[in-house]
């Protein structure tokens, strides 16, 4: 047998056939002559149906004659009528009457006067060219110069802003990230208005050219969490990045591991929130979830709602996610081991009870539970494919027929039922993907406590503690601060501590500045700092 | 180095008690009120004198050679050769000793809860679980320690609901045997106290090291109190002869409680606490004899000797003896005096007085 290869991901072998089509153009320039550009440009986008070629003439001197190169349904169609073809074919002669313009003042003027578009660049590479126009720049050619004008006029059919979907929260903003990069880009923006907020810009994926963005704060963060990342992105090497789970796959510390070690939102407060504990985010277009590195555990059991409402009632919230996860991983074990091992650990008349109700069930405990978890997430993944109206009503109609059908037929038991619904509901606390692992956990541990009872639990609920001890989220341990213990970063974890007592950033993230605000403010009525005074 | 790792003060103090506690807690109260009855906790305080005065044998020193473990500078200390064979017989001990933990481990899972699974599978999950941290390295060893050692609050909770069936005259008459049977007594428990020798195969991984001494020391005391927490335990609610009678007199005394006629059955705390004690316990004592076997064969790493260490665990664990009444008779007569004199005070005593005469080590190397 072929041993196994890890894959690497750097040299792909032979190539990918964009990057010899990006080299072949590498080198090509414009050339003075309109009709030898188009030639070339039209070569290059042959077959392109969806790219307009537009020709006119400038309105004052006929000879001047123009090109406009842009993709339908990615340029704004409005603008480029109104505020480039209109601007320079009828306009101008009324902006400036009796002027000359020669055929080599031309491509001056109409940077400095003509175009009424608020975003201009030039390039004369033809590299540079193309891929303006497939990110739906809209290009402007000029007879007898070798130089294009980049209008930066997009505009495409896109979703509009939402409430988030995924983290739907009850206080709090609701906005959510959108697919297009520069409106996230913005919202991160509106949140966070300092000139230390950083949008550095990368393009990965050979075919597909996607706008990646690396945000973070800088003098907050740690300079070398930043290299390391950008290190990371660079070393990416793949045809395309169509959602950023490509990414997160790709930089990875532990690709093997059920736990997610880069974390993902699509809440514009919560990201902000991220960078200003001094983490990393990266950005991609198309996407409406931004990933943020290092990811800690914890993170899983955080809301940003936590942070706006009462500290009080926000702790004693985390208290029951922390519960969550506990039952939502180990409830269905539990009950294997002691329904089939451990008898005497029940309550007698509990146990009386149980017992005469399962008499009827043909199957062994283990069974019943695995038959149930699956039904359970089978509906689950079926409610979650559906139209969300039908969805909804085909997983509360199944479960409640079969549930009560499959205890009235005798299938199952009652109490089985309860604990692999419980469970389940359990998990969906912390619904996200460190969820997914817990999931898929639940079942290993059923397996374990079905052969081995309680001490097959315990044991694989201390393998998954060592396994998570293991991991490491671009070099912070993945459990801190639990493991190991950073007593001051801990008021954030098993609580949520009052805005004034939080007064530094988690240590292991943040390489300098850790102070997050001034002492001494916590309020007090005034009567008692008047009478503190006299 | 063979180990990258570094951990820190509270780590290491959470992981020498995970080193002691969870066998001590088990077995020694009934080998303690055997001979010293109702006197047991005075027989403790004299085993935490012992255990004192071996940590600060061993941590001494430890820091007179800084960055080294045992294995390395008992080496520097008595010469290449005579060092290699001491080294030796400590790799012999810590298997010895894992091995009778792990056997423990299996005895008192087979009877306390699950009787009819053969007491080899026990060992073979715990050598498991156990190797999967060792193989991770120190650093993982104590987060994982450190995550999983609150249960052991759980077991404090079960003992204050037992002070329900406590009676305190049950210590009466103090001293009534003599001194003799005190410190006789106190054998077991100040060899249990004295494995904190391994923790010379730690101190080089402390991020401070000039806290050993505190280290060493806290983990003493903090062992010692639970243990003496335990042995009053059994000793308030049965009584001197029964509880030198049981194997694992705690685990009687925690099945008695019953709350309400509805809470009760919390004898499973125990096992939870043991079960998750166990690994760290067998894990600590596995990873000192790794990280010695590699640094015996002068290996540039120690993750090639975690499974052949482990298969001779399980191995040496089932053969080492015949059953629970013949493990249970060398734990109390032959183990003690065996740990305590060769090799927790004997060998470091000795190894400390030839480095003071070769003037090896100290300060000037520092």
């Amino acid at each position: 047998m072929e041993k196994f290869r890890k894959p690497t991901r750097t040299g792909v072998p032979g190539g990918i056939f964009a990057r010899d089509y990006n080299d072949s153009l590498k080198n090509l320039v414009l050339s003075q002559d309109l009709e030898a550009n188009l030639q070339q440009i039209k070569a290059i986008l042959d077959k392109c149906s969806d790219v307009i070629y537009r020709e006119f003439v400038f309105a004052q001197n006929e000879e001047i004659r123009l090109a406009l190169i842009y993709i339908e349904g990615l340029a704004d169609p409005g603008q480029i009528s109104d505020q480039i073809i209109r601007a320079l074919s009828l306009e101008v002669p009324m902006a400036v009457p009796g002027q000359e313009i020669t055929k080599a003042r031309a491509l001056e003027f109409i940077k400095q006067r003509g175009l009424c578009i608020h975003q201009l660049k030039e390039t004369y590479k033809l590299q540079d060219i193309i891929h303006a126009i497939l990110s739906g720049d809209t290009v402007l050619l000029v007879d007898g110069h070798a130089v294009a004008l980049v209008n930066g006029a997009r505009g495409w059919e896109a979703r509009p802003l939402s409430d988030s979907e995924t983290e739907p929260t009850v206080r709090g903003p609701r906005e959510s990230f959108a697919e297009t990069l520069r409106v996230n880009t913005a919202l991160i923006r509106r949140k966070i208005k300092s000139p230390n907020l950083k949008i550095e810009a990368l393009r990965l994926g050979e075919v597909s050219d996607t706008d990646v963005a690396l945000v973070y704060i800088e003098g907050i963060v740690n300079e070398k969490l930043v290299t390391e990342v950008k290190s990371r992105l660079e070393k990416i090497n793949i045809d395309a990045i169509l959602e950023s789970g490509y990414i997160e796959e790709l930089i990875e510390d532990n690709p093997w591991s059920l736990f997610p070690t880069v974390n993902h939102t699509g809440k514009p407060d919560r990201l902000a929130a991220m960078l200003l504990e001094g983490r990393v985010a990266i950005l991609v277009d198309g996407t409406p979830v931004a990933l943020t590195v290092p990811n800690l555990f914890v993170e899983y059991l955080q809301a940003p709602e936590d942070y706006y409402q009462r500290f009080l009632f926000a702790s004693a919230v985390r208290l029951i996610r922390f519960a969550s996860m506990i039952i939502s991983l180990m409830l269905p074990s539990l009950y294997i081991a002691v329904l089939s091992f451990h008898h005497e650990l029940l309550p007698t008349p509990l146990l009386l009870g149980m017992a005469a109700r399962r008499e009827v069930v043909p199957f062994p405990v283990f069974f019943e539970v695995l038959i149930t978890e699956i039904a359970f997430e089978v509906l689950r993944e079926a409610g979650n494919h559906l139209p969300r109206p039908i969805g909804q009503g085909i997983s509360i109609g199944a479960a409640l027929v079969l549930g009560v059908v499959a205890v009235q037929a005798g299938f199952i038991a009652a109490s089985t039922v309860i604990v692999v619904v419980f469970a389940g509901i359990a998990s969906l606390v912390f619904a996200n993907s460190a969820g997914m692992a817990f999931r898929l956990l639940r079942f290993a541990l059923m397996v374990l406590s079905g052969t081995l009872g309680l001490v097959g639990m315990i044991s694989g609920a201390a393998f998954i503690a060592i396994h998570m001890c293991t991991l490491r989220s671009f070099g912070v341990p993945y459990l801190s601060p639990l493991a190991p213990i950073a007593s001051t970063d801990l008021a954030d974890v098993v609580s949520r501590a009052p805005w004034w007592a939080m007064l530094s950033r988690p240590r292991l993230m943040t390489g300098q500045n850790q102070q997050r605000q001034g002492r001494g403010l916590k309020p007090t009525s005034p009567e008692k700092t008047s009478k503190g005074r006299r | 180095m063979l180990e990258k790792g570094k951990i820190n003060s509270l780590q290491a103090i959470l992981l020498m008690i995970s080193m002691i506690l969870p066998t001590a807690v088990l077995s020694v109260p009934a080998i303690t009120v055997k001979s010293a009855r109702q006197d047991a906790w005075l027989s403790i305080i004299v085993a935490t004198v012992v255990g004192l005065l071996i940590a600060w044998l061993v941590v001494t020193l430890s820091l007179r050679f800084p960055g080294k473990t045992l294995f390395e500078y008992v080496e520097e200390i008595l010469g290449k050769i005579p060092g290699k064979i001491v080294s030796f017989f400590y790799i012999w001990w810590f298997l010895h000793m894992n091995a009778l933990v792990i056997r423990e481990y299996g005895v008192f899972l087979a009877t306390a809860i699950m009787p009819d699974t053969p007491i080899s599978v026990f060992h073979i999950v715990v050598v498991v679980v156990a190797a999967y941290a060792v193989r991770n390295g120190l650093e993982v060893l104590s987060r994982a320690n450190q995550l999983l050692i609150p249960t052991t609050v759980l077991l404090a909770t079960v003992f204050i609901l037992s002070t329900g069936n406590m009676k305190l005259s049950r210590m009466l008459p103090v001293i009534d045997t003599g001194l003799l049977p005190i410190i006789k007594g106190a054998a077991a428990p100040a060899s249990w106290l004295g494995e904190i020798v391994t923790f010379a195969m730690i101190i080089p991984y402390l991020n401070r090291p000039r806290e050993a001494h505190r280290v060493a020391a806290l983990s003493v005391l903090l062992v010692s109190f639970f243990l003496t927490a335990s042995i009053l335990e059994a000793l308030l609610i049965f009584g001197p002869n029964l509880t030198g009678a049981w194997i694992f007199p705690v685990f009687n005394a925690v099945r008695l409680i019953s709350v309400d006629n509805s809470l009760g059955r919390l004898e499973i705390i125990i096992v939870l606490a043991w079960v998750l004690g166990g690994f760290f316990k067998v894990g600590v004592f596995y990873y000192a004899a790794v990280l010695g076997s590699a640094q015996w064969l002068e290996l540039k790493d120690y993750r090639p000797l975690v499974l052949p260490v482990g298969i001779i665990l399980v191995a040496l664990s089932i053969l080492i003896h015949e059953g629970i009444v013949d493990l249970f008779d060398f734990l109390a007569r032959v183990w003690p005096p065996y740990a305590l004199i060769v090799f927790e005070a004997g060998i470091p005593l000795v190894l400390l007085l030839v480095a003071l005469v070769r003037g090896k080590g100290g300060r000037k190397n520092a």
